[in-house]
């Protein structure tokens, strides 16, 4: 059985007054490419924040491995699911650092695989040295490049990917693409604006029209 | 020996020295006589009301209702804490006071027991002044703490739940914060330490000599204040954050904005 790893049930969001979003439903199986669409404004970050519970729905419900979402199961989901926001504000101190610190976390059970890392840092056009460099020495764009390599090299599987090529060049944001939709048992769940992810295999879906 | 009164024909004289801020201020146009006559008034009822309140006290010295007035002036503390960081009483205050008994009132107790090696314990005339070093103390540095935390958890947002979503527990999550926060708060304790005696004669151990004591029992008593203040310091401000956490976060990890007292950012 292929069941959902995400299941968005009936999910309205309101901020206050403001109507957001009504009624959304979405189901997303394992494998699944998904690229949400739709105005700015129109509840697709806030979609994305959900299964880690940074976010909550006005009403509706939302499952993650067919067990409904809460403040017990928002830790399994935090577990499996990587989230990568377009924000750049990463870490405070050098990347090294900032690499050994998110390894030492307890839900991250594997080791750095630092030839993995090294393959990475190639692929996405870093000089070796970007490792004892501090984070505000690095631009956006190459601050957007480690948030992405740290989100594969943890080892997840479902990808919660909100404009993380928003601030690279057009060479390197087919390149992350790339990496990402070669990957066949990885889930994405992607919003962008860019049109390097809409290739095929991968689902558009409206959000808020 | 015993240090010479000041009448009080003796302390109108002191004050007439305010005449010299209050000529400066007004020749420079500081705009501070108002503040200096209101401040220098407040501190005339406040001590003046201390100093009757303590001899009573002291006359008194019931255990009972020397630490009945302990817990008055934790009370005080942890108000005078939630206040000014901007937290909201009712959700702060249990673990703020918790925080203030065990690292103020532990120690005191120890020191008291161990260090003084009084007879009774619960002496009005030790265990009043001293407990009042320690908890000014650690008031002050549980403000630089609590605040600091709180202040830049909520600035830093996105930074704090991408740790959440890197894999972080929540005490994980937070730690790097407290540690910052609390290292902040240590750092005047710290400072005193390494230049006291040298830059600024203490103010107790002055007191102590004024009073007749010999310098060398003056030295000892500084030297074990300023290690029961550092201590007491350290717990009340490592507890005062981690006893915060548990009602300031809720159950995903996340600071709750019900946290502040106000809802304006």
């Amino acid at each position: 059985m292929n069941s959902e790893l995400l299941k968005y049930k009936d999910i309205s969001i309101r901020y206050g007054e403001k109507k957001v979003l009504s009624h959304f439903d979405l189901d997303i199986k394992k494998g699944d490419r998904i690229l949400l669409k739709g105005r700015s404004g129109a509840g697709k970050s806030t979609l994305l924040k959900m299964p880690m519970g940074f976010a909550h729905q006005t009403s509706g419900n939302l499952y993650f491995n067919n067990s409904l979402l809460d403040s017990n199961t928002v830790w399994d989901a935090r577990k499996r699911i990587a989230y990568v926001s377009q924000d750049l504000d990463i870490y405070e101190g050098s990347v090294n650092e900032f690499i050994e610190e998110v390894f030492s976390y307890s839900f991250n059970e594997g080791k750095l695989d630092r030839t993995k890392l090294r393959r990475l840092l190639v692929y996405l056009g870093f000089e070796k040295d970007v490792l004892d460099m501090h984070f505000e020495e690095l631009s956006g764009g190459e601050k957007q490049r480690i948030g992405i390599i740290m989100s594969v090299l943890i080892g997840k599987d479902i990808y919660l990917l909100d404009e993380v090529t928003s601030s690279l060049d057009s060479a390197l944001k087919e390149k992350v693409a790339n990496y990402f939709l070669e990957r066949k048992d990885w889930t994405l769940v992607i919003i962008s604006h860019d049109d390097v992810w809409e290739k095929e295999n991968v689902r558009v879906v409206p959000v808020g029209v | 020996m015993e240090a010479y009164d000041i009448g009080y024909l003796s302390l109108i004289a002191c004050f007439l020295l305010l005449a010299i801020p209050l000529f400066v201020s007004h020749y420079l146009k500081l705009g501070l006589i108002n503040e200096t006559v209101v401040s220098v008034s407040r501190m005339i009822l406040q001590l003046a009301f201390v100093g009757f309140f303590l001899t009573v006290l002291f006359d008194l010295n019931n255990s009972a209702v020397n630490l009945l007035w302990l817990l008055v002036m934790i009370l005080m503390a942890s108000h005078s804490t939630i206040n000014e960081v901007g937290l909201d009483l009712k959700k702060l205050l249990l673990p703020t006071v918790v925080s203030f008994i065990v690292g103020n009132f532990l120690i005191l107790l120890y020191f008291n027991m161990f260090v003084v090696d009084l007879e009774n314990l619960f002496d009005a005339r030790y265990l009043i002044p001293i407990f009042g070093m320690f908890l000014g103390n650690s008031l002050r540095g549980n403000i630089i703490s609590v605040s600091n935390f709180y202040d830049t958890i909520r600035r830093n947002e996105n930074r704090y739940l991408y740790s959440l979503s890197l894999g972080a527990k929540r005490h994980e999550a937070i730690l790097p914060y407290a540690r910052k926060s609390i290292k902040l708060a240590l750092k005047p304790s710290i400072a005193s330490m390494s230049t006291t005696g040298i830059v600024a004669l203490p103010g107790m151990m002055t007191g102590q000599i004024i009073a007749g004591s010999s310098p060398i029992l003056a030295v000892k008593y500084q030297m074990a204040i300023m290690v029961g203040i550092y201590v007491s310091t350290v717990m009340t401000v490592a507890i005062g954050i981690f006893m915060t956490i548990r009602s300031s976060f809720d159950d995903y990890g996340i600071l709750k904005k019900d946290v502040f007292k106000s809802t304006n950012t």
